[in-house]
């Protein structure tokens, strides 16, 4: 049985503060190609740079302290701890880097997306859309360099979509981060500064 | 349809061994629950059959007269058979020896039960007959004694004799007290020829009965009405041997082991179907999406426990099967070559267990399951009805019925429900004090802040956790001190070096030269006992007499195995009595501080009960019903016994011995000791494998119990690993969260195991509750290092999945 390629020649850059869209129709290879990025997952040939290091001479161990100091996520299905508050999870990335202030900063973060006053309440009281503004809280919590978003706007109604992707540019616009969104929305990838689509696993565009 | 749809289901879920765990503990306690009752089963059988020819019939009246034959010739009794046999010690010649025996006069219904195995000069043959009128029969030690041929003369009394055969075998050997002189055996005709038996003789005179249970009650309550004070009555059900009594306790100890392992399997069983409930929450809804009503889900989930049932049970069954052999195989030198089938018993108990777990600990699961919304299809986060409280009242009804069904007492089981109930309250109360509240934040800073913090977070669901390993770790100690507990009591009644041999009717002046006599063999004697033979006559009531005469010892120190259970040891600075067994007690009704006098030989004496012992008679050292402090018996003349180990090298010491000490008999116990190592060897290692099959039961427990857990934090390390946690610091934290789990767990599970040990040591073994500190030792570290372990297992094996594929992220 031959090896299923599921990405091939796959080349693009990104620079500091800029905007990239990746989209594609389902099982295209978008999600492993964010995996790869974002140092989830290993690529079995090929070299991806962040921020001037080559993550496929990382371990796991190395590649998490890196997903640690310079990246942050943004999931489709939120991927919130169910059993810790929205200011908990918020406080999250700062605990791990072991900060002094990660209350503050999680309730100034959670100030930004509006839900500082929900900010006792657990992920099964809040909405679709605002467990995913507390998921964009906890992404920029991270002081990241470069942030990734899975389909952040997947699991949402065209109104709270709109919502989630006008604040996910605004928060991005006040820092240099870098942001990668994997979308099937057009409206949302049009946002972006570059936009690539992805097609059985190539770029067609 | 429902059948094949059923079909694929259960396939899938053997194949994908989602099932495996509950599957294992079904089987596992199917395997140790028919296992040991098959085996019991047969055990008791044949210990049914070894203790009626053990006592030589169905019933045994002991009496010192021939009086109950008159009210037993009244009753209309169709289908029983009867006995007479009259037993007396008295000295038999031959041509050239004397020597003291035990003459044993049997009627021509001899024997009832079994046969005799018999040696004549023709060799061994096996006979359901008693000798006839002129001829007796006398074991090989007693013929050895008087240096017999067969055919030779023998005097016994007024009455003359020819030796025709020697005793191998005699089925009714606990028929007779005089058990330790050398055996003959006479027909019941010829006692009057002897002369022996005039008035005042002693002698005790035996009726034993067979026949049908409603006859044979019928025999039991004409004698209990007509019995005087002293006579005895004896059945099946009240075998008092070494050998019955060391596989009785056995036999409560592979009970007591069945009854921890399914109920361990419950716990398992009850855990995996909560897992197996929550991986069908999505199949169920999809199911009646697509328009399959309650009815027919619940059929098809009917169909795969049916198959689940099915499997176990052949599986189980099977591996049980095997168990008892194994069982038996080990035991094979003792029993007899063609073991009894079993009863249906085994089969009815094993079938109810899996049943009452079944609707216990795995239908509650399902019917929740039933009740899962088709919404659940478009809404992610419907999930069950989070009301727990009737899968809590089912099993805790299961686990109530499981105890009934193994300790058939429905007292026992509410003390145990309602202790477990009660502890498990205690016990979770103390856990959410010891983990105190928790604080803002998931404390993520290190991992020992973060197991902290879990520990906190979690307090519901790790008081469960920590439930599960305590009942695991808490039944897997009990079981093993209960092993080690009837181990060491059988050791300590067997020491290595036990004497094997005893003499009596030692004369004082024999003293010194039978301590010489040994002392040049190299064989060390143990204490000169003196015995003198008295009647006890009540002080306040002479006309009251006990009637049986008793062997009566002075001695200042308690015997060793003998046990103080009212009143007071012989002390110097009071006036000191008598001190009588506790059975003395209770059959004459001795009560302490009753004035009695010892009647003896040489004069009586005047005293009173000073204490009452309880006895150890499986103890193979010197036993009195009465002792006296010597002060009172001084001058009184007696003989002596003692023991004395003599090497197997050196057997002929004791024949030596006896001739050179005319009056002294020596008897052999070597044979029986030998009897009980032997049975104590094989017992111990069917015990070995219950307890080695209650601790995978525990460790299934333990596991399932974790597997649970993690469910729950697999996708809390993945977000964190997402987040730039590492993986050393996920396990560390896990390593450190489950290191204080499982420490708590085993403190709790020493804290059960002592209590239940105690309980058990009083009322299930009947000896004196010891305080273990290994339990104490093993609880904790085992906790410790078992759940640690296994939770290293189950996060590493997290690791090696990407926090991708763990967050199932689409391509």
């Amino acid at each position: 049985m031959s090896d299923l390629v599921i990405l091939d020649d796959i080349n693009f850059s990104l620079e500091e503060g800029k905007s990239l869209a990746i989209t594609g129709p389902s099982g295209s290879g978008k999600s492993t190609l964010l995996g790869l990025l974002a140092g989830l997952d290993t690529a079995t040939s090929g070299d991806i740079y962040l921020d001037g290091v080559n993550l496929n001479n990382l371990n796991e161990e190395e590649r998490a302290l890196l997903r640690k100091d310079k990246i942050g996520f943004v999931f489709q299905s939120f991927e919130l701890l169910p059993s810790l508050t929205a200011l908990e999870n918020v406080m999250l990335p700062s605990e791990l880097k072991s900060e002094d202030d990660p209350q503050d900063r999680g309730e100034y973060f959670l100030e930004r997306v509006g839900l500082i006053d929900r900010k006792n309440h657990y992920p099964n009281q809040l909405s679709g859309g605002e467990q995913q503004r507390v998921a964009i809280a906890r992404a920029f919590a991270c002081s990241a360099k470069i942030l990734f978003a899975d389909e952040p706007t997947g699991n949402l109604d065209p109104k709270n979509g709109k919502l989630i992707s006008d604040l996910l540019f605004e928060v991005n616009s006040e820092s240099d981060n870098a942001l990668v969104i994997v979308t099937h929305d057009q409206e949302l990838a049009e946002l972006c500064d570059k936009k690539i689509e992805l097609k059985l696993g190539k770029i067609v565009d | 349809m429902l059948a094949s749809l059923s079909i694929k289901l259960f396939i899938r879920e053997i194949r994908s061994g989602y099932l495996t765990s509950m599957l294992l503990s079904l089987i596992l306690a199917v395997t140790i629950v028919s296992g040991i009752s098959l085996f019991t089963d047969r055990l008791e059988k044949v210990l049914s059959s070894e203790t009626k020819e053990f006592l030589g019939g169905d019933l045994k009246f002991e009496s010192n007269e021939q009086n109950i034959k008159k009210s037993l010739e009244k009753l209309d009794l169709k289908d029983s058979q009867s006995s007479e046999m009259a037993i007396f010690a008295s000295v038999i010649f031959s041509d050239q020896e004397m020597q003291l025996s035990s003459v044993k006069a049997v009627d021509n219904s001899y024997p009832l039960i079994g046969e005799l195995e018999l040696q004549n000069s023709s060799g061994t043959f096996k006979t359901r007959k008693n000798p006839t009128p002129g001829t007796l029969w006398i074991d090989e030690r007693l013929k050895n004694l008087l240096s017999l041929e067969y055919g030779d003369k023998v005097y016994l009394g007024d009455a003359t004799f020819i030796f025709s055969a020697t005793i191998i075998y005699e089925p009714d050997r606990g028929s007779t007290n005089f058990a330790f002189a050398p055996k003959t055996i006479i027909n019941l005709e010829d006692l009057d020829k002897t002369n022996i038996i005039q008035p005042g003789s002693r002698v005790e005179y035996n009726y034993l009965f067979t026949g049908s249970n409603a006859e044979i009650s019928l025999i039991r309550e004409t004698l209990e009405k007509n019995k005087n004070q002293g006579d005895d009555i004896e059945s099946l059900d009240e075998d008092s041997s070494s050998l019955g009594r060391t596989i009785e306790r056995s036999e409560n100890f592979f009970l007591l082991g069945g009854l921890i392992a399914v109920l361990l399997s419950a716990c398992t069983i009850g855990i995996s179907s909560q897992r197996f409930a929550r991986r069908h929450v999505s199949y169920v809804a999809i199911l009646k999406t697509l328009g399959m009503n309650i009815l027919q889900i619940r059929g098809l989930y009917l169909l795969l426990f049916f198959y689940t049932t099915l499997l176990t049970l052949i599986l189980g069954l099977s591996l049980g099967w095997i168990l008892q052999s194994n069982f038996i195989s080990l035991m094979d030198s003792y029993f007899p070559s063609e073991l009894p089938a079993p009863s249906p018993y085994p089969l009815y108990i094993t079938c109810l267990t899996v049943i009452i777990c079944q609707f216990g600990f795995i239908y509650p699961h399902i019917s929740k399951l039933l009740d899962i919304s088709p919404m659940r299809v478009l809404k992610n986060d419907i999930s069950f009805n989070q009301n727990i409280t009737p899968v809590f009242f089912m099993g805790l009804l299961a686990f109530l019925l499981l105890l009934y069904l193994y300790t058939g007492s429905i007292d026992l089981s509410l003390i145990i429900f309602s202790g477990v109930i009660l502890f498990s309250a205690l016990g979770i109360g103390l856990v959410y004090i010891i983990l105190g509240s928790s604080k803002l934040g998931l404390g993520a800073k290190d991992a020992f802040n973060l197991a902290l913090s879990e520990l906190r977070r979690r307090k519901l669901s790790n008081s469960f956790q920590i439930f599960a390993f305590t009942v695991a770790i808490g039944l897997s100690l009990i079981t093993f001190s209960a092993s080690q507990n009837l181990l060491g009591s059988w050791q300590d009644s067997i020491p290595e070096d036990s004497p094997n041999n005893f003499a009596i009717n030692i004369n004082e002046e024999d003293k010194k030269g039978m301590k010489d006599f040994l002392s040049k063999e190299d064989i060390e004697t143990n204490l000169f006992y003196p015995v003198a033979n008295a009647q006890i006559i009540r002080a306040n009531d002479q006309e009251n007499i006990i009637d049986r005469n008793f062997n009566i010892s002075w001695i200042l120190s308690l015997p060793e195995q003998n046990e103080i259970v009212e009143g007071e040891w012989f002390q110097n600075d009071k006036l000191n009595g008598i001190s009588i067994s506790d059975d003395i007690s209770e059959r004459y009704n001795l009560k302490l501080n009753d004035n009695v006098i010892i009647q003896m030989e040489d004069g009586s004496i005047e005293t009173y009960i000073q204490s009452i012992r309880a006895v150890n008679w499986e103890s193979f050292s010197p036993n009195f019903f009465v002792i006296g402090h010597p002060a009172l018996f001084e001058g009184k003349s007696s003989t002596h016994i003692t023991s004395f180990f003599i090497p197997k090298a050196k057997q002929k010491v004791a024949a030596d011995l006896m001739r050179e000490f005319r009056t002294v008999s020596v008897f052999s116990v070597e044979e029986l000791i030998k009897q009980v190592r032997e049975i104590v060897d094989q017992v111990t290692k069917a015990l070995n494998s219950i307890l080695l099959l209650t601790c995978l039961s525990a460790l299934f427990l333990a596991f399932a119990a974790l597997q649970d857990g993690f469910d729950q934090r697999r996708h809390q390390a993945a977000i964190l690993r997402t987040l730039g946690a590492t993986s050393k610091f996920v396990k560390t934290s896990s390593l450190i969260e489950f290191s204080i789990l499982g420490l708590l767990s085993g403190i709790l599970g020493s804290v059960i195991a002592h209590t239940a040990v105690y309980f058990i040591e009083s009322l299930v073994f009947e000896t004196i509750p010891g305080f273990y500190i290994e339990i104490w030792i093993m609880g904790p570290i085992i906790g410790m290092c078992i759940v640690s372990g296994l939770c290293l297992y189950l996060v590493n094996g997290l690791m090696k999945q990407s926090p991708k594929d763990l967050l199932n992220l689409q391509t």
